[in-house]
């Protein structure tokens, strides 16, 4: 080595670690925002029709608008409904199927610099709703959309020979992305020539069963009249002689009950009446997206902060990666002169414990959850906020494994979980026992409560099952998902199963997503599972628990109860539509599929000087309505300079 | 020199192979994927997101489409599952400065504190600076550093109100989690020092820099502390490895969206792209530090040659 080199060889790195040092301690940070809070994990997407969860719903609500949206009822702010926020208002058919909504006049799209693009029009919604239910995107929320007329086989994918069918040419400007499309031929498919169905080989696991019927399903070559002229199109690459490669051949969208009318207005037709359809309305599934923007830079560059066009009361400025999302208030948005806040912070943050120290420490003013072990001492405080929410935490039976197929023993067990001790001492934060599976306080419902905590009645249950004294009583598992909450209440259950009907169970836990997939594989005796309500209906319950439902996974079938379901779901009457689920819920209680444990509660920690923010059963708190009373700033006065 | 270099890139471009398919199949070999969730999606549904992510190709063809995908310029990671709205590269983009500099402080931190304090000691050796030096420094090897973090985080967010709980953008961000992470290095670093340092001063060379008459700090800072540094310079190639692992759950607990961050939640996400991205740009890391390393022993200690080293 050359000696010269080494004689300068420490100032060299001495030189280079002094760089180093000042690039790592050079910071530029922005001003702090005028509202900053905790919106849980990094958001997958701020594209309604890629996501699921309610980090996500915060932003989506923030920085776009639907039809209706989520509001505090003015009489009871307590309580959230659908206010009229892209329409004004709505009118509804006499048979209670077609919504006829009346589009805001001065509510506009805004360009990502702030400055406005042009109005919001039904088309938005209309174009935004057959690309969501297009099965390229692969919503996975797009059950929600399925109440409308013929979305459901859109989306799927259903046309048999006499139905009105669009097809997309193989001609689309960009490959890589599904908008914009191809050019769309329409016609009346005549018949689907179909190869000979494959033959599975046994012993073949779903996933390549259903890629062999996938494989076959492309084959199919579907006949279509076009304008007096026959053509074929099949979705396979390198088709035969004669028939024309296509993209995707689908129900025509014309067809489904979604259109602009001659005065600009929205019309839905729905399948049934749908009593919570503004609900729906409300949801960010059903937000609209703007095409031109979609189509100019594809899907994910049209969300980036460059590209993104919105039209609710925020914009998207900035965005770090699991660390914050800066929103700034839209100053076209048509409510802007009552939206006070101009800057909101956005922040990802999953640890629970650095959830609670930011907030304690006055950098945040709202955290969304906080270490369920601190709660007792936390509900003294004023900025602990709680009240009761539409979520169960309930245990999924097996039904298809002995002894569980037998209803005595479900309903022993059931029977033999002192509820009330579970809240009242280990999770002490007001939860309330359940016994059903719908929770309390969802206007106009009545749930069927069953089964009270009664020992001597599930030993006697129990014994005529064929088990007395919990003798020969095979040793049951219960399986959740790593979380200390779920460990306790499951050491719980198991003691008090001991004790009471002399039964022994052991408890075993996987980590989330090996959980899901013991859960979806049914290879599992007792599993923990909650469930969120969509919108406020018993249905978004109970739907989940008819045969063969995605969410069932018990296993469990009642023609009874699926016939309830079905016939709630078209009836029009509300209060006769109430009693049949009730009836339903009946069937549900009584045979216990799932043991109801215990109701949510939503625990939020909300600074002093933050207004308008009321708990209610959704947990939902929109950000434009929040107001900062600086007369009030507690703790957070000396830090907020921050 | 060069074709130490160019053997090293050999090795660099076999490794990130291997790493690469060792990954690709364990990560597909663990129960839950990418998509799976509590409610559950019908099965034409899950059908279009498995066809859109390639899913449905045999697992061979899908390993080589994505090698070919990622060993070609321009080194496409794809996009990450979870985080839908980004490449993977841009995820690395904005999560490597972020980690980059937590651990360039902390190193350097790790460093100062380690070098000073192991000279300190080995100068006034048994004396009571030493033993409490080394105390210290033990306690620092042995205490985890989410220990270290929640006492740090008790006494200067909560008892002196010094610092702020979590958090990045601002150098008082950024103290806490710096000193928490360098710390156990800083220890390591002193007990290296320390005996380095007495061992070279047991040489014969110092003793003839002495007998020479040069000043006692020209002895040290000139003629011993090379020799000294190297078992210190030896360890750095670890260190870093330490550094980044380390920094995985301190970023959890002082919330900064750094490497660590992305890739805990790509593994529990089963993000299988974004998570691929981490490991490979983590080994390309350890392999340059410790390239680096090598080298710098070269330049360090005349008595090195890289031939024998490589």
């Amino acid at each position: 080595m050359n000696a010269g080199l080494r004689k300068y060889f420490p100032y060299a790195i001495g030189l280079l670690l002094f760089v180093a040092l000042a690039w790592a301690v050079s910071f530029d940070p922005p001003p702090p925002a005028d509202f900053t809070f905790i919106n849980g994990a990094e958001i997958k997407s701020v594209d309604p029709s890629k996501v699921t969860g309610a980090p996500e719903g915060r932003i989506i609500n923030a920085v776009l608008e639907g039809l209706y949206r989520p509001m505090p009822n003015p009489d009871d702010p307590t309580q959230m409904i659908p206010l009229p926020a892209a329409a004004t208002g709505h009118t509804l058919s006499d048979d209670g199927r077609v919504y006829t909504f009346d589009m805001r006049q001065d509510a506009y799209w805004v360009n990502p610099d702030g400055s406005r693009l042009r109005p919001v029009t039904a088309e938005d919604f209309r174009w935004s709703w057959m690309r969501t239910l297009h099965p390229a995107t692969a919503c996975e929320y797009v059950y929600q959309l399925y109440y409308i007329k013929n979305a459901d086989k859109y989306n799927r994918r259903i046309v048999e020979p006499g139905d009105p069918v669009e097809v997309e040419l193989s001609d689309a400007p960009n490959p890589d992305q599904d908008f914009p499309r191809g050019t769309i031929v329409r016609g009346e498919l005549l018949k689907i020539d179909k190869p000979p169905e494959p033959e599975i080989p046994a012993g073949v696991n779903d996933i390549r069963r259903g890629k062999i019927m996938a494989d076959w399903n492309e084959s199919w070559v579907y006949e279509v009249q076009i304008d007096g002229v026959t053509r074929k199109f099949t979705r396979a690459d390198r088709p035969a002689g004669g028939v024309e490669k296509c993209r995707w051949l689908l129900l025509d969208f014309n067809h489904v009950g979604v259109k602009v009318n001659d005065k600009d207005q929205l019309e839905v037709t729905l399948k049934d009446p749908t009593p919570y359809f503004l609900d729906l309305a409300a949801f960010y599934v059903l937000y609209p997206m703007n095409r031109e923007c979609i189509e100019t830079h594809g899907f994910p560059n049209w969300t980036k902060t460059e590209n993104i066009v919105t039209n609710g009361p925020f914009r998207m400025v900035a965005r770090h990666i699991r660390e914050r999302i800066r929103l700034q208030k839209n100053q076209h948005y048509w409510d802007a002169g009552n939206v006070k806040l101009n800057t909101v912070d956005a922040l990802a943050v999953e640890s629970e414990t650095t959830n609670l120290n930011m907030f304690m420490e006055g950098q945040v003013d709202w955290a969304t959850t906080v270490p369920s072990a601190v709660v007792p001492e936390l509900k003294g405080m004023p900025e602990f906020r709680s009240g009761p929410m539409m979520t169960t935490y309930f245990y999924r039976l097996n039904v298809k494994r002995k002894p569980l197929n037998d209803k005595r023993v479900r309903q022993a067990l059931a029977m033999a979980i002192n509820k009330q001790t579970i809240c009242d001492r280990i999770l002490r934060a007001g939860q309330v026992p359940a016994r059903t599976l719908v929770p309390p306080g969802l206007t106009g419902y009545e749930s069927p409560a069953r089964l009270p905590y009664d020992p001597a009645r599930a030993r006697e249950l129990l014994a005529a099952a064929g088990f007395p004294g919990g003798q020969s009583f095979p040793k049951l598992q219960i399986l959740y998902n790593t979380n200390e909450s779920h460990k306790i209440i499951a050491e719980v259950i198991q003691r008090q199963w001991r004790e009471n009907l002399r039964i022994d169970v052991e408890i075993k836990n996987l980590e989330w997503k090996v959980f899901l997939d013991a859960l979806h594989k049914k290879e599992y005796d007792i599993a923990r599972s909650a469930w969120i309500g969509d919108y406020p209906d018993p249905n978004t319950f109970l739907d989940m628990f008819v045969t063969d439902g995605p969410q069932n996974e018990t296993g469990w079938s009642n023609k009874k109860y699926d016939e309830l379901i079905a016939a709630a779901a078209a009836q029009g009457d509300a209060a006769r539509r109430m009693q049949m689920m009730h009836d339903a819920e009946e069937i549900l209680v009584d045979e216990v599929p799932i043991i109801p444990v215990y109701f949510y509660v939503s625990i939020n920690m909300v600074q002093p000087q933050v207004k308008n923010f009321h708990s209610n059963i959704q947990d939902i708190h929109p950000l434009h309505i929040i107001e900062i009373d600086k007369s009030q700033a507690g703790k957070a006065g000396g830090r907020a300079s921050r | 020199m060069i074709r130490f270099l160019l053997k090293r890139l050999g090795w660099m471009v076999l490794t990130l192979w291997v790493v690469f398919t060792v990954s690709f199949f364990m990560m597909r070999a663990a129960p839950g994927g990418p998509f799976s969730q509590e409610r559950n999606l019908p099965p034409d549904i899950e059908r279009n997101i498995a066809e859109r992510y390639n899913l449905n190709d045999p697992l061979p063809l899908q390993y080589l489409k994505e090698l070919l995908r990622v060993a070609v310029p321009p080194f496409d990671l794809g996009y990450s599952y979870r985080l839908q709205d980004y490449r993977v590269g841009e995820v690395i983009a904005q999560g490597f400065p972020i980690s980059a500099s937590l651990g360039v402080l902390a190193m350097l931190f790790a460093l100062t504190l380690g070098v000073s304090a192991g000279l300190m000691s080995a100068l006034r050796r048994n004396t009571w600076l030493d033993y409490s030096f080394m105390a210290m420094a033990t306690l620092g090897i042995a205490v985890p550093n989410f220990v270290l973090a929640s006492l740090a985080i008790i006494l200067f967010v909560f008892l002196l109100g010094w610092l702020p709980a979590a958090g990045w953008g601002t150098l008082s961000q950024v103290a806490l989690p710096a000193l928490c992470l360098g710390a156990p290095f800083a220890a390591y670093i002193a007990r290296l020092m320390r005996t380095g340092m007495l061992e070279v001063l047991g040489q014969d060379y110092i003793r003839t820099a002495y007998a020479k008459g040069l000043a006692p700090r020209t002895v040290l800072l000139r003629h011993a502390l090379r020799g000294a540094i190297i078992p210190v310079v030896s360890y750095l190639g670890p260190a870093t490895a330490g550094i980044l692992t380390g920094s995985l759950v301190l970023e959890r607990i002082f919330a900064i969206p750094g490497m660590g961050t992305h890739f805990i939640e790509a593994a529990n996400q089963r993000d299988y792209t974004l998570a691929m991205g981490m490991v490979l740009v983590y080994t390309l890391l350890l392999f340059l530090m410790n390239t680096l390393v090598d080298i710098s022993y070269a330049v360090i200690d005349p008595r090195v040659k890289l031939s024998e080293r490589a």
